[in-house]
């Protein structure tokens, strides 16, 4: 009977032939090259003009409500609002407001607090013009046994992996990525690795984390615990045991199954991970903010995961402290944006076991973030590091700039300041559309239909 | 000849060119060509990882969330409860819905879980152990009689591992079903005049659920490859004591 089946279905699959002949249907949808390049790949991609950017903010005690606020600005250049704030979404309180992630749907936007370690879940689908806060989660630390700052939110199918910078014993670095799924419900959580892996100690500190489903890898980097990134820079610099305690190394993870493969010697706090998409690339790179180093993460001609020191950042005596870093959507290319000197730098990734530095700018006194659109051609800045680490006075200045980039050079479409604005200091940015259904497939399902391989599976048909 | 209906004539035409929106994928992909077997009558159309999956039983599934229920349609037309679907059994459940034509959507789904079903069979020790589920998101489209013609023989319940197909009375009943299990479905409408264009946007996800109704695994297109959902599959019920 199955037999019988399997031949009914042959001979649907070549009247399928035919139809496809007949009706001139051999098209695939476009298959393009990149993205906001630091999102998730699970996570729908914006594929053309972004409408809205969400500015996750510090409430500044005397500005405004002082509070932690979601704020929405209008980017779209065909709007009336264009580069004017539309939105403001107080949380009450400060949190030490981050990092933000979107859902694997990206109808709701997770947004944490690194002081308070509450997380805040945002509808941005009902109207994304206007957000609204549908969940606050005040037990994170308690559920997930111990950690402190939920720093980065990354989706994967049905979940949030969350990065943990700290935990409640000795608020140092030594954390964990905890789980949640998409309803905000706690999951599990899984250590740092605190031991040899792969050749390397790990030290278990955390910071952030990327994803290549391809691969099946996933890369963690490490920053430092609640009791330096609360301390105040100026302090903290001159003290020379807490600059022990800042992580020092990165790790390759098996994605599938959350067991880390390999540690690696990245010393100097290794901060961003983010992956190249191009087809064949493979290749993950972080900045490290302590050492001003450029690493890259590939697998060698044996399948095993290597890591190579392949640039420096301005010059590291002077500790430029490179932060935030968006690479391009054909892994061609890296914005690193350096805080103290508040300058943005353009690498030329061509070569990535050579890259150059082929473009500065100075955006402000200070910078942080970097996003940039899919097609590259919008680059977003803002200007908070944390709170307790900006500049003072004239020099803390907190703005969000968008600028267009040309290839050659970044000119300026807007700035708006958010301490003129009364809101307090620009931090972490995610964009969206205001018709979700415009959003295009997912990145790696994008890239699928070049990369995929067609067998028969072993017994198939035996 | 018997007179055939709009409607089943409709549903023929769909399952045709649900099909051709599945070879048109994979003949433009590049890669070792699709070999029929030995038999020569039998060819298997798979997406392989470009990687190893972990051996089952060397990982933990996570516990993701309790399997929500709802109220559904059997291919009979009777009310039944998602819950009766997914609960003594491994459990594999995808949202699809019968005339979509996105290559890495449902068709895709279609034939994994096909591919599955076949593979998993050959083996005695997974009868009655596993089963499938797709749960359209097109009630208005996707009757029980329409649901049929799509399952065909796939859906015979004598087979060692069941692959059940189910639809909804109503939008109203099948919305919080959506919701429940995080599923995003979207109408997509003509842009100029807002009319409804008899597609649906969605992000393709498969839940796997264990036995006591526990979501242990979900897949999108990305993760979507058999070789790692039976790994998965033969993971759960090695914690019931299976030996592989």
């Amino acid at each position: 009977m199955f037999m019988h089946s399997k031949r009914n279905s042959i001979k649907t699959l070549a009247a399928a032939v035919a139809a496809v002949v007949a009706l001139g249907m051999a098209t695939l949808p476009t298959v393009s090259q990149a993205d906001e390049t630091s999102c998730s790949p699970f996570t729908p991609l914006i594929k053309g003009q972004e409408d809205f950017v969400y500015v996750w903010t510090l409430g500044v005690q005397g500005i405004g409500d002082g509070s932690d606020k979601l704020v929405t600005v209008d980017v779209n250049p065909k709007s009336k609002n264009f580069g004017k704030v539309i939105a403001s979404l107080s949380v009450g309180g400060r949190n030490e407001a981050h990092h933000l992630g979107l859902s694997d749907d990206r109808r709701y936007l997770w947004g944490g607090g690194l002081d308070s370690s509450k997380i805040f879940i945002f509808d941005i689908h009902s109207n994304p013009a206007k957000p609204k806060l549908v969940k606050t989660i005040d037990d994170f630390v308690a559920k997930s046994d111990g950690i402190v700052g939920p720093h980065t939110f990354y989706a994967t199918p049905g979940r949030m992996i969350i990065t943990g910078l700290s935990n409640n014993k000795d608020h140092g670095g030594v954390s964990a990525n905890v789980i949640y799924n998409g309803k905000g419900d706690y999951i599990k959580t899984v250590p740092v690795p605190t031991t040899m892996v792969g050749g390397a100690q790990g030290d278990g500190y955390n910071y952030d984390v990327a994803i290549n489903p391809r691969r099946n890898a996933m890369l963690s980097t490490s920053f430092t615990g609640w009791n330096n990134y609360m301390m105040d820079l100026g302090k903290m610099v001159k003290d020379p045991e807490a600059m022990k305690h800042f992580g020092n190394t990165t790790v390759m993870w098996d994605y599938k199954t959350m067991k880390p493969i390999k540690v690696f010697n990245t010393p100097g706090a290794p901060l961003e991970a983010r992956w190249s998409w191009a087809k064949g690339d493979n290749f993950a790179v972080t900045t490290t903010a302590l050492t001003s180093n450029i690493w890259i993460f590939d697998q060698d001609k044996q399948g095993e995961w290597q890591a190579h020191n392949v640039g420096t950042i301005g010059n590291p005596a002077d500790i430029p402290l490179p932060v935030d870093i968006s690479i391009g959507n054909d892994g061609k290319s890296v914005w690193i944006n350096t805080f103290m000197d508040g300058t943005t730098r353009y690498w030329d990734f061509s070569d990535r076991y050579h890259p150059k530095e082929v473009y500065t700018k100075k955006i402000g006194s200070q910078v942080n973030m970097v996003s940039q659109s899919y097609d590259g051609k919008r680059v977003y800045f803002t200007t908070s590091l944390l709170g307790n680490w900006d500049k003072k006075g004239a020099d803390d200045e907190q703005f969000l700039k968008m600028y267009y980039w040309d290839g050659k050079e970044l000119k300026e479409g807007f700035s708006i300041d958010f301490y003129k604005e009364k809101l307090g200091r620009a931090h972490h940015m995610k964009f969206q559309v205001r018709d979700l259904k415009s959003l295009q497939p997912l990145r790696a399902e994008a890239d699928a239909p070049d990369n995929v391989r067609l067998a028969s599976l072993p017994g198939d048909g035996k | 000849m018997l007179p055939v209906s709009p409607a089943v004539n409709r549903a023929r035409r769909l399952q045709v060119l649900g099909a051709a929106a599945l070879l048109t994928f994979l003949s433009l992909h590049p890669g070792p060509p699709v070999r029929a077997d030995q038999g020569g009558d039998d060819t298997t159309f798979v997406i392989t990882p470009e990687f190893t999956p972990p051996v089952p039983g060397s990982y933990e599934l996570m516990h993701i969330m309790r399997a929500p229920g709802g109220k559904v349609l059997d291919l009979n037309g009777k009310r039944r409860d998602l819950a009766e679907f997914t609960q003594g059994k491994v459990t594999l459940l995808s949202f699809i819905y019968s005339s979509c034509s996105d290559p890495n959507g449902c068709p895709y789904a279609y034939i994994v879980f096909h591919t599955l079903q076949n593979r998993l069979e050959r083996d005695p020790r997974f009868a009655g152990k596993v089963q499938l589920l797709s749960l359209s998101f097109d009630p208005a489209r996707d009757t029980p009689e329409m649901l049929r013609l799509y399952a065909g023989d796939n859906a015979d319940a004598k087979r060692p591992v069941e692959w059940n197909f189910l639809t909804t009375a109503s939008v109203g009943e099948l919305l919080p079903i959506l919701d429940d299990y995080g599923q995003d479905v979207y109408l997509e409408k003509d842009p100029d005049t807002g009319k409804w264009l008899g597609t649906f946007s969605h992000v393709l996800k498969v839940f796997l659920i264990d036995e006591h109704q526990e979501v242990r695994e979900i897949y999108t297109t990305t993760f979507l490859m058999p070789d790692m959902v039976y790994n998965d599959i033969v993971t759960l019920l090695m914690e019931s004591g299976f030996k592989p």
